[in-house]
């Protein structure tokens, strides 16, 4: 009982850092890594055809299209990997990590926001660039839409603790990178 | 969380519409809607969690835009203006909702800059750990 009640932050009613509060998160990252990485096999070759159900040759345009190609590797290569941090980001540390890992919760949130705010790019680009609209496309920028807001509350309270860190005059670093030396001085 | 909620599906209707209402051979229509949608139902979505609702306020400049664009941008069809507007003046509206906040968060994203706020005086009556 004890544990659990030091892992609430102070001044918070739960602690965004549980696993109930992960795991789902993690979960829409792995079906988000799952969609990337079977569009990321098109755009390299290895399969032929691409599920389309609703707008015809539109995946086919898009996935072909010049802004997929604008880097050395294709888009949907660099969307799986960003799915992939965020699963990993996701998953590593305990409960408390929102004070003991401030690291991979700053990371976690930083990795999140850019991924959510790429795919809401991509998804303006398709219909004013290439006028077609690409399924797959939109359920992957969908799913990073909603890893968002949940990826805030834990960044939260880690930027709350790092305010408080600041606050004590305890070295910043440190506690950043979650030494065990600097946890007991931080009001 | 209702009203971001309705604001979320406003978004994917602004996206839907030109082809809906007929209006896709307008680029200038349909590109406005095809950008500010999507924007709009991301910033509604990520307002549905309690943490974030306050992200619900960024709707408001581009509802009022909205309003605005079909004059500014010189629409020719009734349909588009009339749509544009009506969603506009309904997301404005809705992103004023700010809904039930039942969890408390240490005193919120202000809590990071104001000195003296709920997390602080909090963690200062707890035993150090």
């Amino acid at each position: 009982m004890h544990q659990t009640d030091t892992a609430i932050p102070p001044g918070w009613s739960y602690n965004p850092a549980s696993w109930s509060q992960r795991l789902p998160i993690v979960g829409l990252a792995i079906v988000g890594l799952g969609i990337a990485t079977y569009l990321s096999l098109f755009q390299l070759k290895v399969i032929s055809d691409v599920w389309e159900p609703f707008f015809g040759d539109g995946s086919r345009k898009i996935l072909t299209s010049a802004t997929s190609q604008i880097l050395p590797v294709p888009d949907a290569v660099l969307g799986a990997s960003g799915y992939l941090v965020d699963a990993l980001a996701g998953i590593i540390g305990g409960i408390r990590r929102w004070r003991t890992m401030p690291w991979i919760v700053i990371l976690f949130g930083v990795f999140v926001g850019p991924l959510g705010m790429i795919s809401v790019l991509l998804v303006v680009l398709q219909p004013v660039l290439y006028d077609a609209w690409c399924t797959l496309c939109l359920a992957s920028a969908v799913i990073s839409v909603l890893m968002m807001g949940p990826a805030m509350d834990e960044m939260l309270a880690s930027m709350q603790y790092m305010k408080r860190v600041k606050d004590s005059n305890v070295s910043f670093w440190k506690a950043f990178w979650g030494y065990k030396e600097v946890q007991g001085k931080v009001i | 969380m209702w009203a971001q909620i309705i604001n979320a599906f406003l978004g994917i209707w602004l996206m839907a519409s030109p082809a809906i209402l007929g209006f896709s051979d307008d680029k200038t229509i349909s590109d406005n809607a095809h950008i500010i949608g999507p924007v709009v139902a991301t910033f509604a979505v990520i307002a549905w969690w309690e943490a974030t609702r306050v992200v619900r306020l960024y709707n408001i400049p581009l509802g009022l835009w909205l309003i605005l664009a079909p004059w500014v941008l010189g629409y020719n069809e009734t349909t588009a203006i009339a749509n544009d507007m009506l969603v506009g003046a309904a997301i404005v509206g809705l992103s004023l909702v700010k809904g039930k906040i039942e969890d408390s968060y240490g005193g919120g994203w202000s809590g990071l800059w104001k000195k003296d706020s709920l997390h602080a005086r909090e963690a200062r009556r707890q035993p150090r750990v």
